[in-house]
């Protein structure tokens, strides 16, 4: 048994001060419960209940390396179903911001994927899905794009049959000059805001 | 009394239509002296009842027989008070309500029912409630002055009772007493004791006679008249007490059988109740050098819901452990507190004092300790974490904490030994055997009873005094005493208040109760109880033996001496007896035997099996009624004849039945072993037991075994019944006829 993991709690404290929304991990009781509802769990390295038992074990590599903070897509499922009322969404972006602030890397597709996004709502004020998805499979090069397309071909067709997915460009928005004098904003006091 | 009887049958709720009621009055008293009979529409409505009180008046009417609804039902209704004999026949959940309309057999089932009812009525005596010679005491005897036991003394006091509170110690407050803080309602902070208030309340209260440094020599009587020998700083004092609440408490589970977790090995391992005896005394340090504590770790059921150990949860641990880390980190803010927990149970609002521990930040980590060991000076714990799927090591440890659970002061360190009975198989060399729990004399010494049963409560199996979680938390298998406290199971301090205060009032209830020839739970206010013709008692002692309440004594003429305040009036030593000269006012064996002779059993060529099903009042019957309610089909051939407990049940009832010619006898009663659910405790079993010698009957009479059948059947029951008859009748088909009918 060499090797054996140790509990350490500075990792925790570290994370309960300065993180945001961190110290409400402090109340998980680690039923379970958004791991269960979370419709991303089969891509997560660790599911958010298993990433606040490595917080109290003082796992501070795997926490902030993992690609679950990263893959949250605000869905909200867990923070309704959280039966001690853990902004569980919070603490995973909390999480993935300090992570980033730390100087770990997310991984590539989620990271791009996010990048894109923000570029659309930036420019357009909406996402183009078919654009989106578009950009973000072509991001990795002209092969790797072709082959994501037949991979989700499927999908896309069903998407276009339910109107989900539009085929022509999406317009901008009306008034998307004040839209991007608020997500400026945004950006600023994101930036400025005290990180250690 | 000279009887005059009237016999009332309702038309109503479906039984007029069901029911030729003319012929029904006719055939169904036939063989008996009926002054006056009657129908009516609605017999529980205002005209109904006033019919039967005007005859009563009028008439002078003194045994009433209702043939209608269920006995369970209107029994306010038809109450005529304490000099009128009322008996019930069903003709409503048995009969109109579960059986075909205008029928041939539902006719006879009524008729037979109507025949029980009147032979019933025709035995039945008006009861004599039971006055003892002494004079009866209303006092309370409270043993154990810890919390629970002071509660019981001032609860007593508040209903304005007189309270005898004996503690062996020197002074009251008993485990509250050791205690730094506690948690208790509304679980949100710790909270001062409140140990001081109490014991000073106590020794305020005029009504509470304390006797400290004492103990309970000897317990003699029974309810209203016990009389009680104290032993106070070496003194004798005798005094009288109509009931008694034992409320002994708890010792902590013996930590030395604990060495896998290294105790007794590490000074710096310690167990809840030496942590909490520290923290009392002033600080939290290290034991082996005193030394600051900066990084403590808890070890949640240190030997609980462990069959090696504790097999039981003790739910007070986790609250305790999360209050003792609150003591760590007020000490000092930055310590660490780790709690290895296999299930964190913080009962109901508890829960919001483990919301708090959390808030604090300590670390809850699930799983189980494989190792405790020392590296430099500290201690380590090895634990495989089930969370992260991990052995895990945490290290730096100044103090570990084992979480014991609670044992009842009732059991015995070392289980007893005593003298076998000749015939038991288990003996050891010297002819010893170990005294099972369930006997009166396993228990730790604490009421000493002058009881041919033994000196104690008998316990279940982990030593708690034995009582029903659901049916009766407070009664034991001796009448008037009742057990409070962690005695009875391990309770935090919200509960034990609660717990001791329902004590008390059962306690004042049963002197009241007695007082006037009444019985308590579960038959209260049953003015009846055993009668011994002693004439022909043989001094078999099965009587004595059999009483699940210990209510039976021997006189130095080795006969039986019944103390009747004892008694819960189940007919267990009816049952028992087997020169059938133990009787109540309104039952009896001869009482039964007559209304199981009442039945008209059919020649064989009719093809109309006959079953007479004994059916335990309790359980079974509320489980028939239910059935009836709800429209259930079953046989019109059983005729079901109501118990006061299965244990009642006298053997002679089975032979002269299969002797007349019933094809077969059907038992019901409550589930007995380890969860049972006989409201007198042994009756259910007992009559289990009784039914093995029945095979010696049914081979006299060269008869088939499968005629007589024991079903267990619980209150919620009800849809079961008719699959348990049909299926009874099927055998009864298939082994055919009884060969003794028309005999
Ligand atoms: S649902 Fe809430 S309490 Fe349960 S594991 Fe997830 S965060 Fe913890
Ligand atoms: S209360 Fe907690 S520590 Fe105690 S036995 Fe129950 S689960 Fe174990
Ligand atoms: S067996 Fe039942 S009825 Fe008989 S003395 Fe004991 S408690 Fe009373
Ligand atoms: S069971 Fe009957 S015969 Fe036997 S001792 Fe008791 S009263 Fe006497």
């Amino acid at each position: 048994m060499e090797n054996k993991m140790g509990y350490n709690a500075s990792f925790a404290e570290e994370v309960f001060r300065n993180v945001d929304s961190g110290d409400e991990i402090k109340m998980c009781m680690n039923c379970g419960v958004c791991a269960a509802s979370c419709p991303l769990r089969e891509h997560m390295d660790y599911p958010p209940r298993q990433i606040f038992s490595l917080i109290r074990a003082g796992k501070r590599e795997e926490v902030l390396g993992s690609q679950s903070i990263m893959l949250c897509t605000s869905c909200y499922t867990c923070v309704v179903k959280c039966p001690r009322s853990i902004p569980v969404m919070d603490v995973m972006h909390g999480l993935a911001h300090y992570a980033l602030k730390k100087g770990y890397t997310p991984r590539i597709e989620a990271a791009r994927f996010g990048k894109e996004f923000w570029n659309q709502v930036y420019r357009r004020g909406r996402v183009d899905e078919r654009d989106l998805a578009q950009r973000a499979y072509f991001a990795g090069g002209f092969w790797e794009g072709v082959k994501k397309i037949l991979e989700f071909a499927d999908v896309g067709i069903k998407l276009v049959l339910h109107r989900r997915m539009k085929l022509i460009p999406e317009k901008k928005i009306k008034g998307i000059s004040t839209l991007r004098k608020m997500l400026d904003k945004a950006e600023m006091l994101d930036k400025g805001r005290s990180v250690q | 009394m000279d009887k005059k009887t009237a016999v009332y049958i309702c038309t109503g709720c479906g039984i007029g239509d069901a029911l030729n009621v003319e012929q029904l009055l006719e055939e169904g008293t036939e063989e008996f002296t009926i002054d006056v009979s009657k129908d009516h529409p609605c017999l529980c409505g205002v005209e109904g009842v006033e019919v039967i009180k005007k005859d009563i008046a009028d008439e002078g009417i003194n045994t009433v027989i209702i043939g209608a609804c269920s006995y369970r039902v209107n029994y306010d209704v038809f109450n005529f008070g304490p000099d009128v004999i009322v008996e019930r026949v069903n003709l409503r959940e048995q009969v109109a309500w579960v059986m075909p309309p205008e029928d041939e057999n539902t006719q006879e089932l009524a008729e037979d029912n109507l025949r029980m009812g009147c032979s019933k009525a025709k035995d039945t005596q008006l009861p004599e409630p039971f006055k003892a010679e002494e004079e009866y005491s209303k006092d309370v005897l409270v043993v154990g002055g810890g919390i629970a036991g002071m509660t019981a003394a001032l609860e007593t006091a508040k209903a304005g009772y007189k309270a005898i509170l004996v503690e062996k110690e020197d002074k009251l407050g008993g485990f509250l007493g050791k205690m730094k803080q506690s948690v208790t309602m509304p679980y949100k902070e710790l909270a001062d004791t409140g140990a001081a208030e109490m014991i000073a309340a106590v020794e305020a209260e005029e009504k509470i006679k304390v006797y400290t440094s004492s103990t309970v020599e000897k317990i003699s009587g029974g309810p209203g008249i016990f009389s009680v020998d104290i032993k106070n700083n070496g003194n004798a004092v005798n005094e009288r007490a109509g009931a008694v609440v034992q409320a002994t408490g708890w010792v902590p589970y013996d930590a030395n059988k604990l060495d896998h977790l290294g105790y007794g090995k590490f000074k710096d391992v310690i167990t809840n109740v030496e942590m909490e005896e520290m923290a009392a005394a002033g600080k939290i340090t290290r034991p082996s050098d005193g030394s600051p504590v900066k990084n403590v770790l808890f070890i949640q059921c240190a030997g609980s819901r462990d069959p090696e150990h504790l097999p039981y949860c003790s739910s007070v641990c986790c609250l305790v452990s999360m209050k003792q880390a609150t003591y760590v980190k007020e000490q000092d803010p930055e310590a660490v507190n780790y709690v290895l927990y296999k299930d964190v149970r913080t009962v109901g609002q508890a829960e919001d004092f483990y919301r708090k521990a959390q808030q604090d930040g300590n670390i809850f980590i699930r799983g189980a300790a494989t190792e405790v060991g020392e590296a430099g000076g500290k201690l380590f714990v090895e634990a495989d974490d089930e969370l992260l799927g991990e052995n895990v090591k945490i290290e730096d440890l100044d103090l570990v904490v084992l979480a014991v659970g609670m044992v009842p002061a009732s059991k015995p360190a070392v289980t007893p030994r005593i003298k076998a009975p000749a015939d038991a198989e288990n003996a050891d060399e010297e002819g010893m055997i170990e005294v099972l729990p369930d006997s009166g004399f396993f228990a730790n010494s604490a009421l000493n009873l002058a009881y041919r049963q033994g000196p104690e409560l008998p316990t279940l199996k982990y030593g708690f005094p034995d009582s029903h979680f659901i049916c009766f938390p407070y009664e034991t298998r001796r009448t008037g005493i009742y057990s409070a406290g962690c005695v009875k199971r391990p309770m935090e301090t919200a509960k034990a208040l609660d717990d001791a205060a329902g004590a008390a009032m059962k306690a004042v209830q049963c002197s009241e109760l007695t007082a006037v020839g009444k019985a308590v739970h579960p038959r209260s206010g049953d003015m009846t109880y055993p009668e011994f013709n002693m004439n022909r008692c043989t001094q078999c002692k099965r009587c004595t033996e059999e009483c699940p309440f210990g209510a039976i004594n021997e006189d130095e003429k080795a006969n039986p001496l019944p103390n009747p305040t004892r008694c819960r009036r189940c007919g267990v030593c009816m049952g028992a007896c087997p020169e059938r000269i133990i009787s109540f006012k309104n039952y009896s064996v001869g009482m039964i035997g007559n209304m199981i002779k009442s039945v008209n059993v059919p020649e064989e060529d009719e093809e109309k099996p006959r079953v007479i099903c004994l059916i335990c009042e309790n359980d079974a019957l509320p489980a028939l009624d239910m059935a009836g309610i709800k429209r259930m089909k079953w046989s019109p051939y059983v005729r079901f004849v109501q118990m006061r407990c299965l244990g009642s049940m006298n053997l002679v009832w089975i032979a002269d039945s299969l002797s007349r010619g019933i094809d077969g006898i059907l038992l019901m009663g409550c589930r007995h072993g380890d969860d049972y659910q006989c409201h007198f405790v042994k009756g259910s079993e007992l009559a289990n037991t009784r039914l093995s010698k029945v095979s010696e009957t049914l081979d006299r009479l060269a008869l088939e075994s499968e005629r007589v059948k024991f079903v267990e059947v619980g209150i919620t029951d009800y849809e079961k019944i008719p699959k348990i008859i049909d299926d009874f009748m099927e055998t009864i088909e298939e082994v055919g006829p009884n060969p003794y009918k028309g005999w």
